[in-house]
């Protein structure tokens, strides 16, 4: 049977004072392997496993719990390894980038923060700014809705100064925030956002930056600003080839 | 703004807007160690193709047309001698506390205007027009 890995800590990493379950239907439960001055914690594997929603979840939910004892270095979801003993031989292979890491994040928590236009605000916004485009959409407005070139030359003019608000705007987002926290990493690429963006910081700093947020959020109405967090430091681990290129 | 602690997203594998959100970062951060093989993410891919929609941007175009087209703000421009003001006071370097108060400023202006144009349609026995600004209200209902 092969083992599912979560994370990665120290080998005191206190054991949890309750069951702490993983993945699986029914859920299996979580175990610490130690190697050397590391810990994995892990589980059993089922045999097929599928990433499901609540597979997904358990991933997140053993890092959460397993992160609030001390320092983890969360695995991405998905990493299986033959047996105990081949999780005890990767600890000892690399105990000193685990370790390094492990100092860099003691105490830290991720804060993931979007944020998105409210469409119909943003373009009330470029209707009352932009006194071209609100002639055009009076025009438009006056003929029934305008012709198919009329709309589409509309559209792309509104669709620009979108654009430039969005540019705008997470400009703005990022200037609010980065200083709240001490490291900040683009989150993956993907569209619906204007800005996507992580955030590391001590625990103890957490309320001042959700401060932040909330008052970014209360200057700039026409934002639908998207806060998720305390998270496990997903996206400030380090690859081994980005620790041997330092 | 929405704040989901994690807590809650993981608490009795109930909670769904929060996974969502934070797929991604399940999926494509963490740390990735070359001596463990990864599961298979087949499944998941369409998942995450349907988190990163793309609108090609003639649709884009049209349909901020449309949605403008619905906004109705020449009617709160004729009426109310007000819109200029706003015109004056929302700008980039603007006071933000000024800025906001114009802009909600500007949506009772809209308010009043559709009210009025939905009484005068009533009055005229005029067919009503489409719904507006349902899209928002469907937003407003989900947050």
């Amino acid at each position: 049977m092969s083992t599912y890995v979560y994370g990665i800590a120290r080998a005191g990493h206190p054991e949890p004072e309750q069951e702490i379950l993983g993945i699986g239907d029914p859920p299996r439960p979580v175990r610490v392997v130690r190697g050397g001055d590391l810990a994995a914690i892990v589980s059993d594997c089922p045999d097929r496993l599928r990433p499901k929603r609540r597979d997904l979840l358990a991933h997140q939910h053993v890092l959460t719990e397993a992160g609030a004892d001390g320092a983890v270095l969360p695995l991405r979801f998905g990493s299986l390894s033959d047996s105990d003993e081949a999780v005890q031989e990767v600890l000892a292979e690399h105990a000193e980038h685990y370790k390094a890491q492990l100092d860099d994040l003691n105490g830290r928590v991720e804060y993931n923060v979007k944020a998105a236009h409210r469409e119909e605000d943003v373009l009330r916004r470029v209707l009352v700014e932009e006194p071209e485009i609100r002639a055009l959409n009076e025009a438009n407005q006056a003929s029934g809705g305008g012709a198919y070139q009329d709309k589409l030359r509309l559209g792309e003019l509104i669709a620009n100064a979108v654009r430039a608000r969005e540019v705008g705007d997470a400009h703005t987002v990022e200037t609010a925030l980065t200083p709240r926290a001490e490291q900040s990493r683009p989150g993956p690429e993907g569209a619906g956002w204007l800005v996507n963006l992580s955030f590391l910081m001590r625990r103890e700093d957490a309320a001042a930056f959700l401060e932040a947020a909330d008052r970014l959020g209360s200057d700039h109405p026409h934002l639908e600003l998207l806060v998720n967090g305390p998270l496990p430091p997903y996206s400030f681990v380090r690859p081994l080839e980005s620790a041997a290129a330092e | 703004m929405t704040v989901v602690p994690a807590q809650q997203q993981s608490g009795g594998g109930g909670g769904t807007s929060g996974l969502y959100d934070v797929l991604e970062l399940i999926l494509d951060r963490g740390l990735v160690i070359d001596a463990f093989v990864r599961v298979s993410l087949v499944g998941i891919e369409i998942l995450k193709i349907d988190v990163r929609v793309v609108v090609a941007s003639v649709d884009t175009y049209l349909r901020f047309a449309e949605a403008c087209n619905r906004l109705d703000l020449e009617t709160g421009a004729n009426k109310s001698p007000g819109l200029p003001d706003v015109v004056g006071q929302v700008t980039e370097s603007g006071a933000k506390g000024k800025s906001k108060g114009a802009l909600s400023g500007a949506a009772e202006t809209f308010a009043e205007a559709i009210g009025q144009g939905r009484d005068k349609a009533e009055a005229e026995g005029e067919p009503q027009r489409r719904p507006r600004r349902t899209a928002s209200r469907k937003k407003e209902e989900s947050e």
